[in-house]
């Protein structure tokens, strides 16, 4: 699904910063993984990298199969619209528009009809328990709801992948386990999962911990989460 | 259709923000139309005071000398004769009708009524050369100059203090100085002072009074068009009248000689200037709608590049997000535009209506009424819509431009 080849990236500001340094790596389809590392180590722009939110200066990044690179602003969008799910710390929602008018944002850019879009939308929500919060704005929710409407945000296209930036950051641990919970159920039903993460518990959680230190794959973990006890594993 | 509606929920929802934009569009425009519309009510007033026909108006009016000239001493009174008239009416190509003005002054009275009175004697030319207003009969005419009957043309205020508000005098006789006459027309009172302006034919005057002296000449001239061809004439009017009259030409106290075109040429030009001054000052107070709108659009866009980042992440293409806020500020800008424009021009109307109810109510003789030119207005507007969807373009575009990443973590 995700197949990455000594991939470089530098950001050139008063100081060239040189964050990515030759990543390899192989994601397969309907794998969960998360990537841990220091802050500075280059996790987010990693992300950044996967979700073509950022580009990168040397190497190849394929994507289900599709060498993403050099591509224009339209391509890039209509592939992250098309295959990737976000999932942000900060929720992203959009301030004015209702939960269930922000679910069905990203069908209005796939050109869904109003109608169908609002009804895939509360579907969604109702999967998250949301289904009677859906004519409220983000304001009126809290954090875990907030988490909850922009993972079905994420889903309601049904991406190929959902990539999460520390989707756990700005929660208590309780929906944390609540909101990781849920990410599992959605892995369960065969997407590919990348999850971005300082938290060794929520990395736990996952199949695959890939550790990132000073801008290279320091080592590839394994990992079975049905092995572990959450109930006494400690944030 | 999903565009539009898309468009307009946002629009909804940062109700605030629409209505602060849309308010910087409305004040502008609207400031922009009231000035220009007072502006305009002024200079209108004042060329309405020289209308046409009274514009090609020369007055002479006596006067007396100021210098010595050939044996005749200072302080010699010029007034005017038959000789002036007849050199007037053939001499010149220029003069086309004249009329002289002579006056006595008496008692009038209608039965036992009386009251002090100011006789003009006039031909019917004069009526056009002063604008005498008739409210109801007619003015001296030219069967009467020729007849020497005795008619005459009282004004309102003596109309009222002999007959009585607004009862009819026409056909009935007053008695001027033991002489009665027919009166055939009233006039609005010119002077409000106690005499008043009552006129009877030239001829009439001149057989009763024998009268050979005349204070005033008033004429109406044709073919002089520029200021310089109406200073030539001038020139030309003293110089004849120093030869006939034995008066120094350079003497401009011998006779003053008026020119409504002179005059009006001249208010011109220093309301030309007021009305560059006008726009001048319209011109500036759109330059600063402009900033202003500017500024808010700017700022709008500023503050939604978290929006926009978010919504790239989502797919959003760059040209479907510049789209919408462009259509967005092309909403506002129009939609209170509008609102601004409608406002301004009421006001001018609304003003404009007022004021010419009260200058009517005072008899005020200048005519303020607010006006506007409806191209301007849509010209003004049309230039603030199309700033205000520039400025916000312009922010928007750099906006899309930036990475979604660094948009959605722009604080």
């Amino acid at each position: 699904m995700i197949r990455l080849e000594n991939i470089n990236k530098t950001y050139f500001g008063a100081q060239p910063l040189h964050v990515l340094k030759g990543i390899d790596l192989h994601i397969g389809e309907g794998e969960m993984v998360s990537i841990m590392g220091a802050s500075g180590s280059g996790k987010s722009t990693l992300l950044n990298i996967l979700g073509i939110l950022d580009n990168y200066d040397s190497g190849d990044y394929r994507l289900n199969g599709k060498l993403v690179k050099n591509l224009t602003e339209n391509q890039a969008a209509d592939m992250r619209n098309q295959l990737i799910g976000f999932i942000f710390q900060s929720f992203n929602l959009i301030p004015f528009k209702t939960a269930m008018e922000n679910v069905a944002l990203p069908l209005y850019y796939q050109n869904v009809g109003r109608k169908k879009r609002n009804q895939l939308a509360l579907e969604y929500l109702e999967r998250f328990g949301l289904k009677e919060w859906a004519d409220h704005y983000p304001n009126q929710l809290s954090g875990g709801q907030k988490q909850r409407v922009s993972m079905a945000r994420a889903l309601v296209t049904q991406p190929k992948i959902i990539l999460a930036d520390e989707p756990t950051g700005a929660l208590d641990s309780k929906t944390s386990a609540e909101v990781m919970q849920i990410l599992r159920e959605v892995h369960q039903t065969g997407i590919t999962m990348v999850i971005v993460t300082h938290e060794r518990g929520i990395a736990l959680r996952t199949d695959k911990i890939i550790h990132l230190k000073d801008g290279i794959i320091e080592n590839i973990e394994t990992n079975d989460p049905d092995s572990i006890d959450f109930s006494k594993e400690i944030k | 259709m999903d565009f539009w509606q898309e468009i307009f929920m946002a629009l909804r929802r940062n109700k605030s923000r629409t209505i602060l934009t849309g308010f910087a569009i409305s004040w502008g425009i609207f400031i922009l139309i009231v000035l220009l519309a007072a502006g305009n009510g002024i200079i209108n007033a004042v060329g309405e005071e020289f209308s046409d026909q009274s514009r090609n108006v020369y007055t002479i009016y006596w006067g007396e000398t100021s210098k010595p000239f050939k044996g005749h001493g200072t302080n010699r009174a010029i007034y005017f004769n038959d000789k002036d008239i007849r050199f007037l009416e053939t001499e010149s190509k220029h003069v086309d009708q004249l009329s002289p003005s002579s006056y006595f002054s008496g008692t009038a009275s209608f039965n036992d009524k009386s009251n002090s009175i100011f006789v003009n004697g006039v031909r019917p030319v004069y009526k056009e050369i002063n604008n005498v207003k008739m409210l109801e009969g007619r003015f001296i005419n030219a069967q009467d100059e020729k007849s020497g009957e005795k008619f005459i043309v009282i004004d309102k205020t003596l109309r009222d203090k002999l007959f009585g508000e607004g009862v009819s005098p026409l056909g009935k006789f007053v008695i001027v100085n033991n002489m009665a006459f027919n009166v055939v027309g009233v006039c609005d009172a010119e002077r409000h002072s106690d005499g008043g302006d009552s006129y009877i034919p030239f001829s009439t005057l001149k057989s009763i009074r024998r009268i050979s002296r005349y204070w005033k000449l008033s004429f109406t001239v044709k073919g002089l068009e520029t200021k310089e061809d109406n200073e030539a004439f001038t020139h030309y009017l003293r110089t004849q009248l120093a030869r006939l009259h034995e008066f120094d030409p350079d003497d401009t106290s011998a006779v003053y000689i008026r020119s409504m075109q002179e005059e009006y040429l001249q208010t011109m030009k220093i309301f030309n200037t007021f009305e560059l001054f006008i726009w001048i000052i319209g011109f500036a107070m759109l330059i600063s709608g402009i900033v202003g709108v500017s500024n808010i659009m700017r700022i709008t866009v500023k503050e939604r590049t978290n929006e926009i980042g978010i919504r790239k992440a989502l797919g959003a293409k760059s040209r479907s997000i510049l789209a919408s806020i462009v259509t967005e500020s092309l909403i506002i800008t129009t939609v209170f535009g509008y609102i601004g424009m409608w406002l301004g021009m009421m006001v001018a109307e609304v003003s404009g209506k007022i004021l010419g109810d009260i200058q009517a109510g005072e008899g005020l003789s200048m005519n303020i009424v607010p006006s506007i030119d409806i191209r301007i207005v849509l010209m003004a507007t049309a230039l603030l819509v199309v700033c205000g969807v520039l400025a916000g373009f312009f922010p928007a575009r750099n906006a899309v431009k930036i990475k979604p990443i660094e948009a959605m973590n722009y604080r």
